[in-house]
């Protein structure tokens, strides 16, 4: 018996409405991510990418389409489940980090953990464990504003990691970042897609894309290149 | 709970500036808040006290005018025993006031004044507070004995064993009599006094000694003290059932017609005044928590992306509102009281105000309302960035930060 892909969408359509016209964002676009996939996902600014990630991280909702994460239809969630969904099932990695800066690296990693309901002594022992496997252990006690790009960004992925997501979706993640250090976090990537979770990354960085697996190109709203 | 309640504080706390500024902003918010309460009842209650004092709780008059300006009581020795052989009454003693004008030689310095002479049974229980010498049940050998206040004694310069020579100024009511010479035997402060107030006190025989008819002119008011297993209210009902035409009110029923009428004015400014200030403090939390949340949106939406449940979040901007309102609460508390004392001062200098009579009177209730009140008005300063937050589209926002 095959397992259900992770994440599925079909015929998804994304419309935003506006003042002059209506924008389609996503325009009928049908994909399927599987346990342990590495996915880049490529093309021009305004061409979907970040839109399909957000429908595909159940933080936005498709105008037509359906989208299924492990065999359930999250339209027919309600917004806690989706919430609790994400809280769970995905981890989410932003091109700005958004680490609350009044929390150290330590309490934004555990953050997660405790929403989800884990307990104390797991909770520290995960994320204890998270910072040093993104190599920030000595820096546990450090805030935002004491780290660089990187090192918050690393602190961004372990707090993604935290309550063991099946699905890490990261959306430009060495957009702010330079080279050098971009490649610290493309290493990691790869480690964590090796390590069994499924990975998407939107991204214009040629080389995050290729350390992917599968690569889709997006042009107005559609895919065109890459297998769905 | 603790976790919400943690990060609201630290929230609260990475923008000190900002938090301060709330929180001072509520101290004096809650500052005037506290006292507008404190004065919507405060006279009230004062009165009230000023009434249970004299140790009566029930008031007997020829009519329902104000005491002490309607007609008297007529034969009020075979009323008052009428009265007192009720079992709901425990005492009854009757009052009369009159004016006396000031003739004594020790103020011969002094332009005349007049006096308001109060008098009463010296055996009753007396309704001022001796604060010098002795009270009128002592006597005082071959003149009659009289109690007078602070500021008559201060003025001519008197003390127990001095004279004051008295003239009545009866009035339509009766001749006036020659004039006549007291022994004081005490200092007393009386409680209805304002601060220019001159009262003395005096045997309630000795209305005859200074107005022709005296006595038989009536009394103007008879004060009950009812039997303590039937209260007030049986006692009024079953003197008012002995005595149809006489006004019979407790204690109660006057701090009631007070309350509506005369003090009616206090309790309207207060509600006016509290409703401004309260309005105002909303809008300043409303406005501070707004700006703070449409500072935090990207991080707000990504708290969601990251599943955060929407309670969640916008349990945290409610938190932040209530520690703001909290902390300003607790520090307008001692603020307001001193702002009180302050403003009662101002108030009780006012002519012809009481001495005794408070402005400002705290009671646990003022403490309650005051909570209620500010606890619904950070409920209510939170809705609008609560809206916000709860309506926050995840990934428009998301976007917009990126591209922002």
């Amino acid at each position: 018996m095959t397992q259900p892909p992770i994440v599925e969408a079909r015929h998804v359509s994304r419309v935003f409405p506006m003042a002059a016209a209506p924008v389609t964002a996503l325009s009928d676009v049908s994909i399927r991510i599987e346990a342990g996939e590495y996915v880049a996902v490529v093309g021009p600014s305004g061409c979907g990418k970040s839109t399909l990630l957000h429908i595909l991280g159940c933080v936005d909702v498709p105008t037509s389409g359906d989208v299924l994460v492990q065999d359930r239809n999250v339209g027919s969630l309600s917004d806690a489940e989706r919430s609790r969904l994400r809280l769970r099932e995905i981890g989410f990695v932003f091109q700005r980090f958004f680490l609350l800066p009044m929390l150290t690296a330590w309490e934004n990693v555990e953050l997660p953990q405790a929403e989800a309901g884990v307990a104390r002594l797991d909770r520290r022992r995960r994320t204890a464990e998270l910072l040093e496997y993104v190599g920030l252990a000595s820096r546990a006690a450090h805030r935002p504003s004491e780290l660089s790009g990187g090192e918050m960004q690393r602190v961004a992925i372990a707090r993604a990691l935290a309550n063991r997501p099946r699905l890490l979706l990261a959306d430009e993640p060495t957009g702010e970042l330079d080279q050098r250090t971009g490649g610290h976090i493309i290493t990691l990537l790869d480690r964590l897609h090796e390590d069994g979770t499924a990975v998407v990354v939107v991204t214009h960085d040629v080389a995050v894309a290729a350390c992917a697996h599968r690569l889709l190109t997006m042009r107005d709203g559609q895919i065109v290149e890459g297998s769905s | 709970m603790l976790r919400v309640l943690r990060l609201a504080w630290l929230t609260s706390v990475r923008q000190p500036g900002r938090t301060s500024i709330g929180v001072l902003g509520v101290v004096a918010v809650g500052a005037l808040l506290f006292d507008m309460l404190l004065l919507s009842r405060g006279l009230v209650l004062s009165f009230r006290d000023l009434l249970d004092r004299a140790g009566f709780d029930v008031r007997v008059l020829a009519t329902d005018a104000a005491p002490f300006t309607g007609p008297r009581i007529v034969e009020a020795d075979a009323v008052a025993a009428a009265i007192a052989a009720l079992p709901q009454v425990e005492a009854v003693v009757p009052v009369s006031i009159r004016e006396a004008d000031i003739v004594s030689e020790t103020a011969a310095s002094q332009p005349p004044g007049r006096v308001q002479f109060i008098a009463a049974d010296p055996q009753a229980r007396p309704m001022w507070t001796l604060v010098d010498g002795r009270d009128l049940s002592a006597g005082a050998g071959a003149n009659p004995p009289l109690v007078v206040n602070r500021t008559v004694a201060d003025r001519l310069s008197l003390s127990p064993g001095s004279t004051l020579t008295l003239r009545g100024a009866c009035g339509p009511d009766g001749s006036v009599l020659p004039p006549v010479a007291f022994a004081i035997v005490g200092v007393a402060g009386f409680p209805f006094d304002d601060a220019a107030a001159q009262t003395v006190a005096g045997r309630l025989s000795d209305i005859g000694r200074l107005c022709e008819g005296g006595m038989e002119l009536g009394v103007d008011m008879l004060l009950v003290r009812s039997n303590q297993r039937e209260g007030a209210g049986r006692a009024a009902a079953a003197i008012q059932a002995l005595l149809p035409p006489l006004h019979v009110v407790t204690n109660e029923e006057l701090v009631e017609r007070f309350s509506r009428v005369q003090f009616s004015y206090f309790r309207q400014i207060s509600f006016v005044l509290a409703t401004v200030t309260l309005f105002f403090g909303f809008l300043l939390i409303t406005v501070l928590l707004t700006a703070s949340v449409n500072q935090r949106l990207g991080e707000i939406a990504a708290l969601r992306a990251v599943g955060l449940s929407r309670t969640r979040v916008v349990a945290g901007v409610l938190c932040e509102s209530v520690m703001m309102v909290g902390a300003g609460a607790i520090l307008a508390v001692p603020v307001g009281l001193v702002l009180s004392v302050w403003l009662d001062d101002i108030l009780r200098a006012l002519p012809g105000i009481p001495s005794d009579v408070h402005f400002f009177v705290f009671e646990g209730r003022t403490l309650v309302a005051y909570t209620w009140l500010l606890g619904a008005a950070s409920v209510g300063a939170a809705l609008y960035p609560m809206r916000i937050v709860a309506t926050l589209p995840i990934a428009a926002t998301l976007r917009r930060e990126v591209v922002g």
